[in-house]
């Protein structure tokens, strides 16, 4: 009987199984080799070239740069926010549809509406001007910061949602057991609701320091020639270029960085909450 | 005066007012219990005393000082929730070690305190476990353990055992009024179970739609509750006008003369009422005091007795009669009232 459900149980992971072995596993294995086979046989010499070559040092601090400082941008602004739809809010419902409301439209669209925004003539611009803090219009666009701003708010939604389901968990009962200790607001929020939430800051970090680490519009759009990152330096080694072992190598590079970084989150995490 | 006070309390949340013009006060070293069915507010009175929430009209006073509106980190009581409310990524000992260190005391003292309060709870060892590793029992004990090391001048239960199984709950109320005797603190329990409730207390206040009916030692309500409500709640099933007719004499609306054992005001019209087990069944047409002539209706075996429901002149009687006697349905009893046994309400 045990025995005849788990073969039915095994059966129904069959389909799951068979797509990620044959579109991810297989491909995924066959780009690290592709890395490791330059020329017939195996060496790391793409790898030290690469790591050797200035400008890919450039892009590659770039792009941690801006991955991690938009995780960082997003921790602080989207915590406030879970918190307060959490915990504060009479219309949670309502709240949490505009939090995910941007989620809606397409990097493209979005990345398209920064660029009008932050132009020469657009409106940013135009009130910095009639302010007079600038004489005349600003370059915003096509540097980092637009970069960061574009990263931050396509991925704050995801960083909102996963503080969100955290919080929602823990009780209200800890913090008024806290006040009635002798906790202070300040005090509670520090010892009490802030590990409990760890958890699901590291599950938004890892999903924007990635999301970041990968998206190819957004840095297309309103980063310019000047300021590559990895995703489009290996879209450039591929289609421009037509070096494929490059941008293997490129693509492996990510991997495992942002495999390294999710690791670290973690690490952290359970350092301030052991039973997360 | 005494030590805690509430006077004029209204509480509630926007339109719904849960709490009005209560008020109730709590002598230092006793053990107050609020007692009621969901919904009566009791659990909202805790709260409002925990400072938890805060009244929309009304004072509270502690020991003198005006406490309406010291916010509730200053105000040094102890609270053991229904759900234990522990800190679920604290161990043990820093669970209990919380509100010392909230308290600023030095680590030594700290260490001092936590490991005898754990292990006047008898959970010496375990300090280093995680809440979800421990059964509900030693659960509740943690949360008590660390409700008192911070020494509370006053001490809330929001019914602590109502989680816990029942072999497991008559021993740890047994547990709660001992150390409520051995360290003599001054505690306020809310329950809705009986029982529990008139075991654990020195005073005992029931609670009906957000006000105190009534407050007295468990004995004193058992035996003497004063309002219809309270009878109800403790185990009187008989109810009855009466009319005054002279010092402990009565009669009822049709005209049976009752006398009573003690006489209760002065008013000329109010209500008796009996319990179950305190009224005779006999044949009819026999001689006895207080004696009321019904059907009986129905009949129920309820093990060690059997129960009766007799239609009389005024009003359905439930009576509890030994197995011995025999009344089949749709005979004419006689039933006698014992006449220390009935309590006047107004």
């Amino acid at each position: 009987m045990s025995r005849k459900k788990n073969l039915l149980g095994m059966l129904l992971v069959v389909p799951g199984v068979l797509f990620v072995v044959f579109f991810m596993l297989v491909p995924l294995f066959s780009l690290c080799l592709t890395s490791f086979f330059p020329q017939q046989s195996f060496s790391f010499s793409s790898y030290w070239g690469l790591f050797k070559d200035v400008y890919f040092q450039q892009v590659f601090m770039r792009s941690m740069r801006l991955s991690l400082l938009s995780t960082f941008v997003c921790a602080l602004l989207g915590f406030p926010t879970a918190y307060y739809i959490s915990k504060h809010s009479k219309h949670k419902g309502m709240m949490m549809a505009f939090a995910v409301f941007p989620m809606f439209t397409s990097p493209v669209i979005r990345s398209f509406s920064w660029m009008v925004i932050l132009g020469k003539r657009g409106i940013v611009n135009n009130f910095l001007v009639a302010i007079g803090l600038f004489a005349k219009p600003q370059s915003l666009l096509y540097n980092e910061f637009s970069m960061t701003v574009g990263f931050v708010q396509l991925f704050l939604p995801q960083m909102i949602l996963s503080l969100i389901g955290v919080m929602d968990n823990i009780p209200d009962d800890l913090t008024l057991a806290a006040g009635n200790l002798g906790a202070g607001r300040l005090r509670s929020f520090f010892e009490v609701v802030f590990p409990l939430s760890v958890s699901g800051l590291v599950t938004g970090s890892v999903l924007v320091f990635t999301g970041c680490m990968t998206a190819y519009t957004t840095p297309q759009l309103l980063g310019g020639a000047d300021t590559r990152v990895l995703s489009t330096m290996v879209y450039q080694y591929a289609m421009s270029l037509r070096d494929w072992t490059q941008a293997s190598v490129v693509a492996v590079v990510m991997i495992v960085v942002t495999m390294l970084v999710s690791s670290v989150f973690n690490t952290v995490s359970k350092k301030v909450n052991p039973i997360a | 005066m005494a030590l805690l006070e509430l006077s004029g309390i209204t509480a509630g949340y926007d339109k719904n007012i849960i709490l009005k013009d209560f008020n109730l006060s709590v002598e230092k070293g006793e053990f107050v219990s609020l007692l009621g069915s969901s919904g009566c507010g009791k659990t909202t009175c805790l709260r409002l005393i925990a400072g938890f929430s805060e009244p929309m009209a009304g004072t509270m006073t502690f020991d003198g000082k005006d406490y309406t509106h010291v916010p509730l980190h200053k105000r040094n009581f102890g609270f053991v929730f229904q759900s234990y409310a522990l800190f679920p990524h604290l161990t043990v000992f820093d669970n209990v070690a919380f509100g010392l260190k909230m308290r600023k005391m030095d680590k030594e003292t700290i260490r001092k305190e936590v490991m005898h309060m754990l292990e006047v709870v008898d959970l010496k060892g375990f300090e280093n476990r995680f809440p979800r590793e421990m059964s509900g029992g030693q659960r509740q004990r943690v949360a008590l353990a660390r409700a008192l090391v911070i020494k509370p001048d006053l001490l809330m239960f929001d019914e602590p055992l109502s989680n816990l199984d029942a072999k497991l709950r008559v021993k740890m109320r047994v547990e709660i009024r001992r150390l409520q005797q051995e360290l003599g603190f001054t505690a306020i329990y809310v329950t809705h179970d009986q029982e529990e409730c008139f075991a654990i207390s020195d005073k005992v206040a029931i609670m009906n739609k957000g006000v105190i009916e009534q407050m007295d030692t468990p004995s004193e309500i058992y035996n003497r509750p004063k309002t219809e409500f309270i009878a109800r709640f403790v185990g009187f099933e008989n109810f009855f006008d009466l009319e005054r007719t002279g010092e402990c004499t009565f009669k009822t609306k049709h005209g049976v003369t009752i006398r009573t054992e003690k006489d209760h005001a002065a008013s000329a019209t109010l209500k008796g009422c009996i319990r179950p087990g305190d009224v005779t069944v006999a044949p009819a047409g026999a001689d006895l005091p207080n004696a009321i002539s019904g059907k009986v209706m129905v009949s129920t075996f309820l093990g060690q007795h059997n129960q009766l429901n007799v239609a009389t002149d005024i009003g359905e009687f439930v009576v509890s009669c030994d197995q011995t006697q025999v009344f089949p349905v749709g005979e004419t009893v006689t039933l006698s009232l014992a006449a220390n046994k009935i309590i006047l309400i107004d």
